[in-house]
Order: C-alpha cells, then structure tokens, then sequence
C-alpha cells in the first residue's frame, strides 16, 4: 500500500532536483492553471505532469491516488452542474416526467464546461504538489524553506502536517482492522463510511493528539526550533536545476504572452 | 545531576495528584531505574526531571526540580533545557519527524553547533552503536515497534547529553534488542552519563544501576541500592513478574485429550509476502482446541503476521489457512470474529466508546448476541474490572485498559483467542494478573494463543511453545507431547 504524500526512495530526475527548482515548477504550473480557462490547454497540463510522474519513476504512487482525484473532479462537476446552470439546456438530471422535482435542475453547457475547468485544476493542484513532495526529502525542504526566510516555527508546523498524514494513514488502517476483527461490519461504499465514523474516528483523533503532544515535546528537545544549524548534505543547485527553471521561466512568459494577445 | 524536591503535581482538569511529595536525586554519571505499576506517574515524573511539567504543561505544580543545580525555572525555554537532557519519550512513532532514518538522526545532529565533519563520524558511530546501518534509508514509519524505539533512541542519544531521561526504552524490543540497549547504556554511564530512566526489565539492568525507585500511587513507596530494595517481597513481586505456579490449574490433561480431535487451526504450507518482501515461508502448523500455544521470536521474525491470518487480517500469499473447518479465504473478518478474537499489542487502537460497558457491548452488538448484560458483567468480572463499568476507558491505566481489551473479546465468546504481546508495559503483579486470567480463560475451553518475546513467560505458562526465525517455525515444543 503507497502512503499517501510519503517521501518515496527513488532516483528519477524529479528527485535530483533542488527544491527550489521544485517550489519555481509548483508556482509556475499553480498560476498558469489559476489563470487559464482553457480545458484543452488544462488537460494537456494534466497530461505533462503525469509524463514528469512516469519519467522520474513516481507514477506508481501518482496513480494510485487517482480513483480518489477522479471521484473529487465528478463530485466537483455534479455540484458545479446543480449550482451554476449556465448556457444551452441539455437536459435535467432529474427526468421532466418525474413528479414534482422533474425539470427543476438542468444540466447545461456552460454548468458543465466550468466544472470541468474546476476539475481539471484540482488535478493537476493535487499531482503536481504529490510529486513535489514525494520526491523531495523533508529535511531538505526544511532546509531550502529556512534558507528563503520562512520563520522555523512555520516550517516545521508543515513539515509536521505533512507527516502526520501517512501516520494516521496507517494508524486509520490499524484502527479499522482491530474493529473488524471485533465483528464489526459497516458494509460497503458511501453508507458503510458513515457508519464506520464514530469506532475508527474517535480513536485516530485521540490517538492523533496524544502523538501530536509528544511530537511537539519531541521536535522542542531535539532543538530543531533553534536557530544556528551545521549545514550537513545539503543540495546545491547545479546546471539541471538552472535548466530547468529557466525552461519554466520561458513557459511561464509564452504562457502570459498567449494570453495577452487571447490566442489562449 | 538532576534534584527533585517535594514535587506534586495534579493534571489540568483533574483532581488526583500524579504526583505526591516526591524527592529524589540523581548524582552525576549515576543511573537510577523508576518502576512501578502503569499509571503510577512514572511519565510524569520523566516530564517533571526534564523540566517540561514546568515549561509545557498546566496543571497544579508543587516543588522544585534542578538540572545541574539550575532551576528549571532559570532555563529561558525547554530548547535551553534541550542543551542539557536528552529524553525518549514511551510512544516511538510520536518521535519520527523525518523519512529516513538516516536523516532523524542527521537532523538532530545538526543542531549542536559540531563540525560537518564530527557530524558524519557522530551519525556513523550512532548508526553503528544501535545496529541501524541496515535501516539507514528505510522510512521510519514502516518500521516495528522495536526498531521504531531504536531510531528514537539513537537520534537523542545522538544529541550527546550528559544526562538522558528514558522512558520505557525497551518495551517493544526482544531479548536480544533489549541486550543490546542495555550494552549501548552501560557504555554511556562509563563514559559519565546520568541516566534515569523507566522500565520493567529489572533483570537485564541489574548490573548498571545504581538506585532503583518504586513508584506507586504518585508516590515512591522504595528507593535505595536495588538489592536492599528487592529484599521487600512485594516489592520484589511488583518488580520481577513471578509466573510460578499459573501452570498448576490442571489444564494439561484436557489439552492432550483435545488433541485427538480434529485441530481448530490447520496453517498448510502458508507464505506470505509484504510487497517483495518475504514475511512468512512455507509454514504448516496445527493447534487443537483448548491449547495455550505461546509465539516466541524476535522482533521482525513473523509471529503478528502469522497470526493475522487467522481472522484474515491477511490472506495467504500461497498456502491456506482452515479455522475449525473454514477456510479463512472464504470467509469475511467479521465472519472470522465469531470463533477468533485478537487483542492487539495496542489496546488504544480499539476505544472509542464513552464508558467501559459500552465498549464491551460494541463486540455483542456486532455478533447479535443476546443477554447483553450479564455477558458484560461477566466479562468485567473476569478480569477484575466490573468497578469501572461506567468509567471512560482510556481513563484506565495501562494494565487495566490491557484487561478491558481482553473483556472486549472474552464477551464476544469466541472459541479462539489470540493476544499479541498481552503484558508489555505491565509490571510483575499486573503481568501475573493477566497471565492468570488467560490461564483461567483456557480452563474454561478456550485456545489460547500469545505472542510474546518473553520466553521466560512463556515456558511458565504456555502448554506449547512455537519458536519463529525470518518467518520460519524453528521449533515446536509440543511435538514430544502424546
């Protein structure tokens, strides 16, 4: 089973980068996905990061969270589709035969088209951000958000967010086969979630807090909230790095560019 | 080192003391051992010596503590505490910050003002020292309990304190893991360390400490040179479990007369793989009804995964796994639960209900069993708890929330039980409670199965031991018996 946003061991390109070039890739890809309203040219980005997932060997793990993002982007457009009915009427989600509700939501052309942009930059927000931290080593992102200036309390509060999601992950999956193995039951899909809220829900939280203490006691006697620091392994930027950003640098400006004289 | 005066102390929004009156000193480069039954504040008074009862908690403080004839009161914050102590907590996962355990002994190490240099030679020793250099680039997180303590352990002491405060250093480590904490400490305290640390392990620190302190109720029933302590019998009792005589309850000769019958768990050729890793190898076992099996091995040998495939927990890799008949691939966990209750190394991880009797029902509710009530009461009965029937369960200590996990699963009735690692963190006297229960449990035709590291329990109580190596059964005890 992949943890989800766990550091993954690998030695794909995507991992040797800097984290700088990194966070530079996350703004670029973030603001021209912000800013386009575009669906071909969102479902191509989509496509780019899957590519830079499978070329430095982490579309295992990119994958295996889709049926997740997938099931998001659908409830994204259903939601969208309910309201925000826009343009040409193609039809009603409920039948206009059926008494009383039929007719009264249309799905339309425009409902669709912006729940799909919506959709489309959830997705790539999600893989690109997933790549970004599976493949970078806490430490180093440690290092590099300390190095721009970002107060130590503030980082560490990220890196331990991080953290804590594989933790109760795994602590989730414990929790829930120590209620099965009492017979419980909960059944499948949406309902057997509900159900299974309060015996699996109250102990991760509990649990989770009590860790979250000991953490925090842990992170203070470690002396890792100090500021002076030996500066050990740390990445330097080398040519691949600078190539890259600067290959960013140039999409992000034909990117302006395209938009400016409204070809995109 | 450290100098505890008349301490007390009461948690915000309680009103028993977790501590009362305590006094104690740890002189330099001495090692003194806290025992005591659970929830007899022995974690408190770890947070009370490293100064974070006073830094980080509320509550109602009393006393004074001193590091290094300071006050702790003097220190500006706990990172200039940080400087002096250095302390694991009892909970290891709670300690992985990082994703390799490389880097959280690294990133520890970082923050000492030493030289890249000493930094690289320090982490190699470190790594070195606590047997680590294989799990350099593993994720912390995937870890066992054991080796998770190791990381813990091996990222304070790679802070280079002169006083280390250790909280059950060793609860989830195996003979030889413990041997080797205890190897790793008795260098630190040559070299001058102060240690005080908590634990249940007397036997294997015997030789290193100096004083040992009793703790009972808030409050240090003994304290002294460890020999002179020992010499009270309960004492003695509380800190040595005594398993003699749990054996006596006659059960031997139901047990072979069982065995005749067809066994109520038949493991054919059964392996299993985690991911590529291989955890279990071509096992074939049988236990019949009314056996106490016991399930030695070190930490990472497979016995957890062996017997998760006993309520299908896991399905085989290959190989099959029948209960009383059934074979486990065709059958649900819920289905499973009926004929196999496991308790799990962490009680914690089954508690959400609001009062103890609610939380045995849970199990009831599930199987639709009627007479509800009396099931309960019986259950609490069993194992000494029917008196906190309308508490919340994680109010409970640690050895009561271990017998209420058990009560969950006796009043479920199922035909097998299973509990992996059932007296870790106990003391003697708790330890022999639960043992005496489970014994009772298989008087009354229950199989019973355990997990343990503690072979010295396990030949006390066991009818039947089965030994595991790197997912291979070694040995079978039982093979001699008719």
């Amino acid at each position: 089973m992949a943890e989800i946003l766990a550091y993954v061991y690998k030695d794909g390109f995507f991992h040797l980068l800097h984290p700088v070039t990194k966070i530079v890739f996350i703004v670029v890809v973030s603001l021209m996905c912000i800013i386009s309203t575009n669906p071909v040219f969102l479902f191509a980005l989509v496509f780019v990061i899957l590519l830079i997932a499978y070329l430095g060997k982490l579309y295992t793990e990119v994958i295996e969270q889709s049926r997740l993002i997938i099931m998001m982007s659908i409830v994204f457009i259903i939601i969208t589709v309910i309201t925000m009915p826009n343009g040409i009427i193609i039809g009603y989600l409920i039948p206009i035969g059926f008494p009383v509700l039929g007719g009264t939501v249309p799905v339309t052309w425009g409902a669709i088209e912006i729940g799909v942009i919506l959709s489309l930059r959830f997705m790539i927000l999600i893989y690109a951000f997933q790549i970004f931290i599976i493949s970078t080593k806490p430490r180093d992102l440690v290092h590099t958000l300390e190095k721009m200036r970002m107060p130590i309390d503030y980082v560490l509060m990220f890196i331990i967010a991080l953290r804590f999601i594989p933790t109760l992950q795994i602590e989730g999956i414990r929790i829930h086969e120590a209620q099965l193995a009492r017979g419980y039951n909960p059944g499948p899909g949406f309902m057997g979630r509900i159900r299974s809220v309060a015996p699996i829900i109250v102990p991760l939280v509990s649990n989770a807090l009590l860790r979250a203490n000991v953490l925090g006691l842990t992170i203070d006697m470690r002396g890792y909230r100090t500021i002076t620091r030996t500066h050990v392994r740390e990445m330097e930027l080398v040519f691949s790095d600078y190539a890259v950003m600067g290959s960013l640098v140039c999409i992000a400006c034909g990117f302006f560019v395209l938009l400016v004289l409204q070809i995109m | 080192m450290i100098g505890i005066q008349e301490i007390s102390y009461t948690y915000p929004h309680t009103v028993q003391e977790a501590l009362h009156h305590i006094s104690l000193f740890v002189p330099k480069g001495q090692c003194v051992m806290v025992t005591g039954p659970s929830g007899a504040g022995k974690t408190t008074l770890c947070l009370a010596a490293a100064g974070i009862l006073y830094h980080e908690y509320g509550g109602k403080k009393e006393g004074r503590v001193s590091v290094e004839e300071k006050d702790v009161a003097g220190y500006a914050s706990l990172a200039e505490l940080a400087k002096k102590i250095g302390i694991v907590f009892d909970d290891p996962e709670a300690q992985m910050v990082f994703t390799t355990v490389e880097e959280e002994i690294l990133s520890a190490l970082e923050h000492r003002g030493l030289d890249a240099a000493v930094i690289e030679e320090r982490l190699d020793a470190i790594m070195k020292a606590t047997y680590l250099e294989e799990l350099r680039n593993r994720s912390p997180h995937n870890l066992s309990g054991g080796q998770k303590q190791r990381v813990a352990l091996a990222a304070t002491l790679a802070l280079g304190n002169e006083i280390l405060i250790l909280d059950e250093p060793t609860s989830e480590l195996d003979e030889r893991a413990t041997q080797r904490i205890t190897g790793i400490l008795k260098t630190l305290k040559k070299q001058g360390k102060t240690i005080l640390f908590v634990e249940h392990k007397y036997q294997h620190f015997r030789d290193m400490i100096d004083m040992l302190v009793v703790l009972e109720n808030g409050r240090i029933s003994a304290a002294g040179d460890p020999d002179t302590v020992m010499r009270d019998e309960r004492i003695h009792r509380m800190v040595i479990p005594d398993f003699t005589g749990i054996r006596d309850v006659d059960t031997e000769s139901g047990t072979v007369a069982r065995r005749q019958e067809p066994p109520v768990i038949s493991v054919h050729d059964l392996s299993y793989l985690y991911g590529d890793i291989p955890a279990l190898n071509d096992i074939s076992l049988e236990i019949h009804s009314g056996e106490f099996v016991a399930i030695v091995g070190e930490n990472g040998s497979g016995k957890t995964t062996l017997v998760r495939h006993f309520n299908n927990l896991l399905v085989p890799t290959s190989g099959d796994v029948v209960i009383r008949g059934m074979n486990t691939r065709h059958c649900s966990v819920a289905q499973l639960a009926r004929y196999v209750g496991l308790v799990f190394q962490n009680p914690d991880h089954m508690f959400f209900a609001d009062t103890v009797k609610e939380e045995v029902a849970f199990g009831l509710r599930n199987l639709k069993r009627t007479g509800e009530e009396k099931i309960i009461d019986e259950s609490l009965d069993n194992v000494g708890l029917l008196h906190t029937k309308h508490l919340y369960p994680r109010w409970l200590s640690r050895g009561e929330r271990q017998r209420l996990a058990i009560a969950c699963v006796i009043a479920m009735q199922p035909e097998i039980i299973i509990l992996d690692e059932p007296t870790t963190g106990l003391d003697g006297n708790e330890a022999r409670l639960v043992m005496r229960i489970l014994k009772d449990l298989q008087k009354k035709g229950h199989t019973l199965i355990i997990i343990t590291h503690n072979r010295e329990m396990a030949r006390s109580c066991a009818d039947r031991i089965i030994l595991m190596e790197k997912g291979t059964v070694v040995s079978d005890t039982s093979e001699g018996v008719p």
